[in-house]
């Protein structure tokens, strides 16, 4: 009995205990939705694991984090590269200054400078095969000799980081050279992004398999140990160099208070804390009692914060809190799968296409905020034209009928009924339910497949499926991403989980492919975005669109679709969170 | 009682190598090629060839049920496919705050039940009885999901009495953020239990001895808690013990919505990617658990009943 009444004791002891925020520091909270694995750059493939990793790794270069469209800066390199005529040879120079964190694994504890080895090193290890790493694809047949060099090391017992490879060099300390294999222009965005994160040989040879616990990086932010748990805290880097905030961004920037910190030295804060929140409900009290500074609003979130003409709901705007909207690159689609004989009739596809009714899609599964998909290219790349309207994208039923009788269906007789594979949560299955509704409406008859994340992905891959549902988000700002998804050589178990080919598709993107920015591959682009368009390989969905709160005293923070190194910009004004917090 | 205790955990082995084959085939024929999962979305052919052979699946099916069967015996499981880390010590992170919060919660979820089944098993019949009932049919109809949410807003959102989510490691940083969820475990358990308990306190109730007690001018209150709830205790025994390794492997619902990193999320996080080694792991702690407390619940029999012998 008396250690009853010590467990009901301590149970009461700690009511109106919950701990309150804190002035000391200049720090900031954040929420990760999903949890983190670990810290290995060359792993981070998905947005929340890129924007930990971001935060104690860099790479040679990073977007802007004001200017829009989105523009490549120089970061751990001094400036944008040399490249030959050809646009096969690149030759980077590095900034001189750069220190890794102090950590064991280095003489005296003190991190040393970084120097072209160390770039060198890290794409070796990207290419890896021993490690398999889940970024290679973005340099898979790119550089010379980095294949090859792959191939043999995968047959031995451990790989030769000494050898030499002809596309990789050092010429000195602070200048290293990259080759080519074809052009890619898509290039230095894959040298921005998290999987050539520069990371330090000691490092990677002190932790062996640990290393993914200990980032040991170069970054505006130290974690000296990553451990699973509901928050990581990471605190500023003590010797970061000297790295200014911008003073520049794009139009309107000013009026924001975004380029109120121009020219200060970054990082702005003394510390960031991540608490790793998967549901929607205590991201959205957490956020509503001023314990986390952002929130990216999703689900069921969305009608709490937005009123139905988009706009924050006064209660919110009361406390200070902002309201950030902005289109997302991305695309959500219903794939065919082509290998099927009876998608390979286009009448067909446009008849689906032409009855699925999108505005109640929108209004039921994205509160009205989703934009819908006029091509797989997102607004906002090159190849989406503004004007460019979908003649499919409507919502027609009696022309989808007349459709479906041309497509030798007339009121879907003789047409199997057909199995649409998605993901087994609710929403899923309720947007499929959704699907299946509209097709009734011309007579197809749709059944509904649901399936593990597992499941799913290991139908497409195999062709083992009729239709699916996938959304895609881009890697980097380049229609190419996207377009990429219905070339022919990326069929299953590739990214083209439609299997749609397309010899005349295929043509154009391989000559647009090879083309750096220009007005020339802008009119290739916009060429495949309306083949798309006519031939409906998918049936269209919607880019949706991002939507964030961030409390009154969060400062710099942008819409940013590549956003794992913006996290150093961010300030926090104590003074307006002192006066705020009264009332939350 | 030793030999009986040696015989029992030699039922250890066929019943793990039973578990082995029956994960390996669950994983093998069901749930497919894993390797797509894991390298992402831009994986490539030639890559999940690699991955496949790296993995070992490419090996034959008996050598890879040996495989599965070794790790099981010598503990050893590995690193993770999907987080690469080492899985012996992924669990023993997530165990302790699945049992900060499951520990606790369950001994006096566990005391309270048998209290009121004590209570409402004296006043059988009568109107506390009856409301007791009523109030535990009520607690089980209504979703777990239900209380979450409702707790959650209430008393740490809205009141502010507690943490809305996170964890601390250590004693006793973490009892502010498992307070609540630990009040919603035990509410949550005091339906079933008190009503399980109360079936097998009156099934005794009627028994001759009771009747034998009452005759020799025994209070009610003394012959239920000496007599009574003795008798009582081996099926009690039973039901509690049986779940403690759900305790170890977590309540996913609640660390989930109160973000705490118990072995519940490791586990669901292994479904959703395929990560063979730690579904396989956390089926062979939990199939060990469960042998080696059916053996501590038969030892304990013997304590609670003298008549039982173990052979």
């Amino acid at each position: 009995m008396k250690s009853l009444v010590l467990v009901v004791a301590i149970t009461f002891l700690v009511f109106g205990c919950s701990k309150e925020n804190s002035f000391d520091e200049r720090e900031i909270n954040l929420i990760s939705p999903e949890k983190i694995s670990g810290f290995d750059p060359i792993n981070a493939s998905d947005k929340y694991s890129a924007n930990e990793a971001g935060k104690v790794y860099e790479g040679l270069f990073e977007f802007h984090p004001l200017k829009r469209p989105y523009e490549l800066i120089p970061n751990l390199a001094e400036s944008l590269p040399v490249v030959s005529l050809d646009g096969l040879n690149y030759t980077f120079k590095l900034r001189k200054g750069v220190y890794f964190h102090d950590s064991p694994v280095f003489k005296q504890n003190i991190g040393r400078e970084l120097n072209a080895h160390d770039v060198i090193f890290s794409i070796k290890r990207l290419a890896d095969p021993k490690l398999n790493a889940k970024g290679w694809w973005i340099l898979d047949d790119r550089l010379v000799g980095l294949n090859e060099w792959r191939i043999k090391n995968s047959k031995n017992e451990k790989t030769n980081y000494e050898e030499e490879i002809e596309g990789l060099k050092v010429l000195d300390d602070y200048t290293l050279q990259i080759k080519l294999n074809k052009p890619y222009p898509q290039f230095l965005y894959a040298l921005a992004m998290p999987y050539t994160f520069v990371v330090a040989r000691e490092a990677v040879e002190f932790y062996g398999k640990e290393f993914l616990n200990y980032p040991v990086g170069t970054g505006a932010f130290v974690l000296p140990k990553f451990e699973q748990s509901s928050m990581i805290t990471y605190f500023r880097n003590p010797k970061f160099r000297e790295k200014l905030y911008p003073s520049e961004g794009e139009e309107g920037d000013d009026k924001l208070g975004l380029l109120a910190d121009a020219g200060k030295k970054i990082p702005l804060v003394d510390k960031i804390n991540v608490h790793v929140m998967v549901e929607s409900q205590p991201k959205w009290l957490s956020f509503m009692k001023a314990k986390n500074d952002l929130l990216e609003v999703k689900d069921v979130n969305i009608q709490q914060s937005i009123t139905p003409d988009r706009t924050l709901k006064s209660d919110h705007k009361e406390k200070g809190i902002r309201l950030i909207m902005k289109p997302m690159l991305d695309v959500t689609y219903f794939a065919f799968n082509h290998d099927e004989p009876i998608f390979k009739n286009k009448k067909l596809r446009q008849a689906m296409n032409l009855a699925f009714d999108r505005a109640s899609y929108n209004r039921l599964f994205h509160e009205n905020t989703a934009f819908e998909a006029q091509g797989p290219i997102p607004p906002g790349l090159d190849g989406q034209k503004k004007e460019f309207k979908n003649p499919y994208i409507k919502y027609d039923v009696e022309l989808a009928k007349k459709y479906l009788a041309e497509a030798g269906f007339p009121g879907g007789k003789g047409l199997p009924t057909i199995v649409v594979q998605t993901r087994s949560d609710t929403v899923s299955r309720q947007q499929v339910e959704f699907f299946e509704k509209c097709m009734e409406k011309i007579g197809i008859n749709i059944d509904i497949g649901m399936n593990t994340w597992p499941e799913l992905v290991n139908k497409v891959t195999k062709k083992q499926h009729q239709m699916y549902t996938m959304a895609w988000g881009a890697d980097y700002p380049d229609a190419e991403n996207f377009l990429g998804l219905l070339y022919c050589p990326n069929q299953a178990p590739g990214s083209n989980g439609a299997n749609y080919c397309n010899p005349e598709f295929d043509t154009i993107f391989k000559q647009a492919t090879v083309l750096q920015d220009s007005p020339e591959r802008t009119d290739l682009y916009e060429k495949l975005n309306e083949m798309i368009a006519f031939d409906v390989p998918w049936i269209l969905g919607f880019h949706r669109t991002d939507i964030y709160l961030t409390q009154a005293w969060l400062k710099n923070f942008k819409h940013m679709e590549f956003n794992h190194s913006q996290f150093q910009y961010l300030n926090v004004d104590l003074e307006v969170k002192k006066q705020l917090l009264n009332k939350f | 009682m030793i030999k009986y205790i040696i015989r029992r955990l030699l039922y250890l082995i066929p019943v793990l190598l039973g578990v082995c084959f029956i994960i390996f085939i669950l994983f093998n024929l069901v749930a497919g090629d894993p390797t797509a999962v894991l390298l992402g979305k831009n994986a490539t052919a030639a890559q999940m060839i690699e991955l496949r052979e790296q993995l070992g699946l490419n090996k034959t099916l008996t050598e890879q049920y040996f495989d599965v069967v070794k790790s099981a015996f010598t503990f050893n499981f590995g690193h993770s496919w999907s987080t690469k880390q080492e899985i012996s010590q992924m669990i023993l992170r997530g165990a302790y705050p699945s049992l900060c919060l499951t520990l606790p919660a369950f001994i006096v979820a566990t005391i309270f039940s048998l209290i009121i089944a004590l209570v409402v098993a004296f006043y059988r019949g009568k109107g506390i009885d009856l409301f007791i009932r009523i109030l535990c049919i009520a607690g089980v109809s209504i979703s777990a999901l239900a209380y979450i949410l409702f707790f959650q807003y209430f008393f740490a959102f809205k009141f502010g009495w507690f943490e809305i989510s996170g964890f601390e490691y250590g004693f006793p940083n973490f009892i502010p953020f498992v307070a609540l969820p630990g009040i919603i475990f035990i509410i949550l358990s005091l339906g079933p239990d008190v009503r399980f308990f109360r079936t097998v306190i009156l099934d005794e109730i009627y028994q001759d001895y009771v009747r034998t007690a009452r005759a020799k001018g025994l209070s009610d209150l003394s012959i239920l808690l000496k007599h009574v709830l003795r008798n009582a205790l081996i099926p009690i025994i039973t039901y509690v013990i049986i779940q403690v390794p759900y305790l170890i492997l977590g309540a996913l619902l609640l660390e989930n919505f109160f973000s705490i990193p118990g072995l519940g999320g490791i586990t669901l996080n292994a479904l959703n990617s395929s990560d063979f080694p730690v579904i396989k792991a956390m089926a062979i702690l939990s199939s060990v658990l469960y042998i080696l407390l059916s053996l501590f619940t038969d030892i304990l029999y013997t304590f609670a009943d003298p008549r039982v012998k173990l052979k």
